[in-house]
């Protein structure tokens, strides 16, 4: 096996048609038979995952379009319709703009934090020492923790006077004592750190997986030619990280722009809905749910589903081309 | 044994594990005091007296008291949310595991017409919010008389699992490598014999790792069992210690026992599928 | 064996369509009953908002199975609900759908109104005469356009909340009935270091009140009850209300970081500060007597200690000095509900029942003849003040509908924030009416 091979190449890409046509063999009828045979088994195999799929992901999403056309308070069925009269309400709320760009501060926020750190701890846990399993799985924790536990926790520890107040006063660092969850200024920062510890295992999971994919062969190769661990890292593993990366972001920004539940369950009410805290998503629920603007709350999920959309499509062009496959997930034969 | 290859797997070939230098055991103890810090806190806390918390928030239990996890464990929701928890997970798990290895297998080796299209619709879904159309949804539950069940979680989630799903599943079950399934067809075993009788067995890394996640997916979800369990007696863990934090209000030790003992159960899960998800992600076949 | 197999997957398939073609013929018909009452078993289903376990909910339990008792062909079933998730999603939702529960909790002001204007309640006014007489003027609430859509059970106005001890501490000799004197107690509690009044704004409702009750006292009740008719906020005096209340945030009466302490949560909640002797006022409704009671830690003293008077007067000011903000609790039948359901409501309202509900604390009783289960001299002192109030209001966000409730509320914090003017609250609520 070659490095490059295994690590550039998705099998199964759209370029590399996988097996499943066999070479013709027999007569025209039953290779007439075998075709039909043939989708009968695709018909057979892909229908449950397609109807499933369809029903409850993409016809909801559809009527979410649909529902977003209408001014609807939630009371008798949607009959005052407005164009998208809501989309642009959205747009000139203070508050969704506040969203949008607490939104952004979670996007490259947890890019630019998470990424350096997880990179680093990859590549820690990656070296082979004795514990190391033991460490690895406590850098897991996190990740694992169900978000209301993540957020009920957090908002345990970061109340005023609560244990973390406590425990910067015990090291003498009181003078750093904010009001974590209460200071609009600081709420998003708060937040952010919150989600930083959550995810960063997702992102240290990823790498060690795509660590493991670097043959061990040219890191001993470069070693006995002398190259230094740092060396090592620099010029051989980190290049052969890139597609690893890659997904890492695009897995990282999907969920940063529909991030909800974490901010849901930290944040205070009456910060959110002074703009400090409210994510695009947590302004759809608050819009949608509390204040019963159901065709405006659907608006908002369609505009968030169409900013994911957007960025999606971005990064593909830019950044992903074909790693989607091969990164996750990768042949080595 | 071709489809064992894990992580730790290089390690094992080369020589033993050797103690690594102190400045990496100083970082790794770090990282590691830093993820786990505020657990730790958790689980201690729970054996402290709520007076003991308010008195100082960052003191160890003096003395060590039980009741609070005694409490939760015999007087509290707890067990039948954890058996909701599981229900629902295992459902969720089994549908996604299921339908994902059927579509992704069709996707990865069949070649058809509107093959790359079909691929592209579900990984659309990887788009989608749960969230966003969680409104129009719940009408179309309740119109399905679905509510008020485990399948009204179930359902949904399975298809908000299955692009993921494919996406991972896809590329591995392509890979596979192709002379097998020749002589598969030249022992007279069709293409739904090769799925059964050697996919499956060989993909097993890749299934385990879209079955944990799915698992784990599951039994942390908060808005769709929020939104669609109305009836307490279906309630998840989730649901449960937010109404338990919201209902036994001033009682914080209790609080930090209930928090603990809903995150124990996906602690151990992963602690002993951690391998195998790093495996499963590496995706890695021994041919 | 393959074929075995891929019969089984089939078979498989064939499960899972059949399943969901189950799933969507599913819907099942309501037999509307005509005929007679009790005489063919019918089942209500209920949905009431006191989902944690306590008093109010094991009082509900024992209601239903009293009425089943007393009527044998009634079963009922019972979902309890958290309110904000009741209220906001699971019952508007099931109201759009086929099968919306019996009878189920309802807010009155705005909110009905919006029900009865989408065709969703049943007009119970000929069955409920003698029970809308008993319980009097609170039941207009849950009235639109003289026809009565639904029943209170729990019916208060909001006041102070005080520490007794705290302001014998403090040298305040008896409860302010003025804004002035009121901060007057201010200036002097916080010379004896304790928190004058705690405030929860973050669950927006608590801060939202203090807007409410300036309001109340800025704006004649004429101009009130144009407002929540007719939606018309054009009065100058609802930003009056707004500059008189950011005139006393200005006074700092309220605990540092008020803006995200929670209402009624834990002990650093807004209630627990008032219940553990931290903070000695509190602005709150009838409801607050069993809410501090959970967050105490010396339940005892907190018994000794609690007091309530009304909210003050504005000197000179339009609004009658004796009106109230007030609100309460009811339940309302669905169109297609069977007319029994009518007699459970009426069987909710009744003396016996409400005295039994008087009892548990949970809430003050809307009869007279029940009032002699209220026992907490707290509770007494509301009871007696809500037969004396000239005009009760009910409170703004429900009144007007939670659209234009919410965007007030918002606009309200955002005041309490300091980053709102009192003229934005307006122009919040009118372009939420538009919304």
């Amino acid at each position: 096996m070659t490095a490059t091979d295994s690590i550039r190449y998705p099998a199964g890409g759209a370029e590399a048609p996988p097996a499943g046509s066999r070479p013709a063999r027999g007569r025209r009828a039953s290779r007439r038979a075998e075709n039909r045979r043939k989708w009968y088994e695709i018909i057979g195999l892909t229908t449950p995952a397609i109807a499933i799929y369809v029903m409850f992901v993409l016809v909801p999403m559809g009527f979410a379009v649909y529902y977003s056309l209408f001014r609807w308070r939630g009371v008798g069925p949607p009959t005052d319709f407005v164009g998208f009269d809501n989309y642009v309400v959205a747009f000139q709320d203070p508050i969704f703009l506040d969203a949008l760009r607490n939104n952004a501060i979670i996007v490259v926020g947890s890019l630019v934090i998470q990424g350096p750190i997880a990179l680093a701890v990859a590549l820690l846990l990656n070296r082979p020492f004795r514990g190391r399993t033991v460490f690895r799985l406590l850098v897991f924790v996190p990740y694992v923790l169900a978000e209301v536990t993540v957020g009920i926790m957090w908002k345990l520890l970061l109340t005023d006077g609560g244990t973390v107040d406590a425990l910067l006063r015990a090291v003498g660092l009181g003078s750093l004592v904010r009001a974590w969850l209460a200071d609009l200024d600081i709420v998003i920062w708060t937040l952010l750190a919150v989600l930083t510890w959550k995810y960063v295992g997702f992102a240290i999971i990823l790498l060690l997986a795509g660590l493991a994919n670097v043959p061990q062969e040219l890191n001993e190769a470069a070693a006995i030619d002398g190259a230094s661990w740092w060396q090592i890292q620099r010029h051989i593993t980190l290049p052969l990280l890139g597609p690893t990366i890659r997904i890492w972001m695009f897995l990282s920004m999907i969920g940063s722009l529909q991030v909800f539940d974490v901010i849901w369950v930290t944040s205070v009410a009456s910060v959110r809905s002074l703009g400090a805290s409210a994510t695009m998503a947590t302004y759809m629920v608050d819009n949608g749910f509390f204040a019963r603007l159901w065709g405006y709350g659907n608006a908002v999920a369609v505009i968030l589903f169409v900013i994911s959309f957007v960025a999606a499509l971005l990064f593909q062009r830019f950044l992903l081309r074909r790693d989607i496959e091969g990164a996750i997930t990768r042949r080595v034969n | 044994m071709a489809a064992t290859a894990v992580v730790s797997s290089p390690s094992r070939r080369r020589r033993p594990v050797s103690w690594g230098n102190p400045l990496t055991y100083a970082l790794a103890f770090v990282v590691a005091a830093v993820s786990i810090a505020p657990v730790v806190y958790v689980i201690i806390g729970g054996f402290r007296t709520t007076p003991q918390i308010v008195a100082d928030p960052a003191a160890l239990p003096d003395p060590w008291v039980w009741d609070n996890y005694r409490r939760v464990l015999t007087e509290s929701d707890f067990w039948r949310q954890a058996f909701n928890s599981l229900v629902i997970a295992l459902g969720t798990t089994l549908g996604v595991v299921v339908l994902g290895v059927c579509a992704a297998y069709v996707l990865a080796r069949y070649t058809f017409r509107g093959r790359e299209g079909l691929y592209t619709f579900f990984t659309l879904g990887l788009l989608f919010p749960a969230g966003a159309a969680i409104l129009p949804l719940y009408l179309m539950l309740r119109d399905l008389n679905l509510t008020n069940s485990y399948f009204a979680v179930i359902l949904p989630q399975i298809a908000f699992a299955l692009p993921l799903t494919i996406v991972i599943l896809r590329p591995f079950l392509a890979a596979i490598p192709r002379e097998l399934e020749d002589a598969a067809s030249i022992d007279g075993t069709g293409r739904l014999g090769f799925l059964w009788l050697i996919v499956l067995p060989l993909s097993r890394p890749a299934l385990v790792t879209v079955g944990i996640l799915s698992f784990v997916t599951s039994w942390n979800a908060f808005l769709l069992p929020l939104l669609v369990l109305g009836d307490v007696n279906l309630h998840t863990l989730p649901l449960g210690v937010q109404n338990f934090s919201s209902q036994y209000t001033s009682d914080t030790a209790g609080i930090l026992a209930f928090t603990s003992l809903a995150m124990l159960p996906a602690l151990l899960f992963f602690t002993l599928a951690e391998k195998q998800i790093v495996g499963g992600l590496q995706g890695a076949v021994k041919g | 064996m393959a074929m075995k197999r891929r019969a089984g997957t089939i078979l498989a398939l064939l499960t899972t369509s059949a399943l969901l073609a189950t799933g969507c013929s599913g819907g099942e018909e309501e037999s509307s009953n005509d005929g007679e009452l009790f005489t063919k078993p019918v089942t209500l289903t209920w949905w009431h908002n006191a989902s944690q376990d306590g008093p109010g909910k094991a009082y509900w339990e024992k209601v239903a199975k009293d009425f089943s008792a007393l009527h044998p062909t009634v079963t009922i079933e019972i979902e309890a609900i958290e309110t904000n998730q009741l209220q906001r999603t699971r019952l508007p939702a099931a109201l759009l759908t086929s099968d919306p529960p019996d009878i189920f909790q309802a807010w009155g002001g705005g909110e009905i109104r919006e029900q009865v204007e989408a065709g969703y309640l049943k007009d119970i006014t000929d069955q409920v005469q003698a029970e809308v007489a008993s319980i009097g003027k609170a039941a207009e609430i849950w009235a639109v356009n003289g026809r009565q859509y639904g029943l209170p059970y729990r019916m208060g106005i909001e006041g102070i909340w005080y520490n007794k001890d705290l302001f014998a501490k403090a040298g305040i000799t008896s409860p302010p009935t003025t804004f002035d004197e009121l901060n007057e107690a201010v200036a002097k509690l916080k010379a004896i270091n304790v928190i004058p009044i705690a405030l929860g704004a973050g669950d927006k409702w608590p801060a939202a009140h203090w807007w409410y009750n300036f309001a109340l006292r800025a704006c004649s009740v004429d101009t009130l009850r144009k407002a929540s008719t007719e939606a018309v906020f054009d009065d100058p005096c609802f930003v009056k209300a707004g500059q008189d209340l950011k005139a006393f945030i200005d006074t700092q009466p309220f605990q540092p970081n008020f803006i995200a302490t929670p209402g009624q949560n834990d002990p650093t909640s807004a209630n627990g500060l008032l219940a553990n002797g931290k903070a000695a006022m509190e602005l709150m409704g009838d409801w607050n007597r069993g809410t501090l009671d959970t967050v105490a830690e010396d339940k005892e003293a907190l018994s000794k200690f609690i007091g309530w008077f009304p909210v003050p007067a504005i000197t000179g000011s339009a609004g009658d000095p004796k009106a109230a903000l007030g609100g309460g609790d009811g339940f309302a039948c669905a169109k297609n509900a069977p007319p029994e359901c009518v007699e459970f409501l009426k069987y909710i309202v009744s003396p016996e029942v409400q005295k039994g509900y008087a009892e548990t604390g949970t809430g003050l009783p809307v009869v007279k003849e029940a009032a002699s289960g209220v026992a907490d001299p707290a509770l007494k002192a509301i009871l007696e003040a809500t037969a004396d109030a000239t005009y009760i209001q009910l409170w703004l966000d429900t009144a007007f509908g939670s659209t234009v409730g919410n965007a007030m509320n918002d606009a309200i914090v955002s005041i309490f924030a300091g980053n709102g003017k009192p003229e934005d609250v307006v122009e919040a609520m009118k372009a939420a009416a538009r919304k």
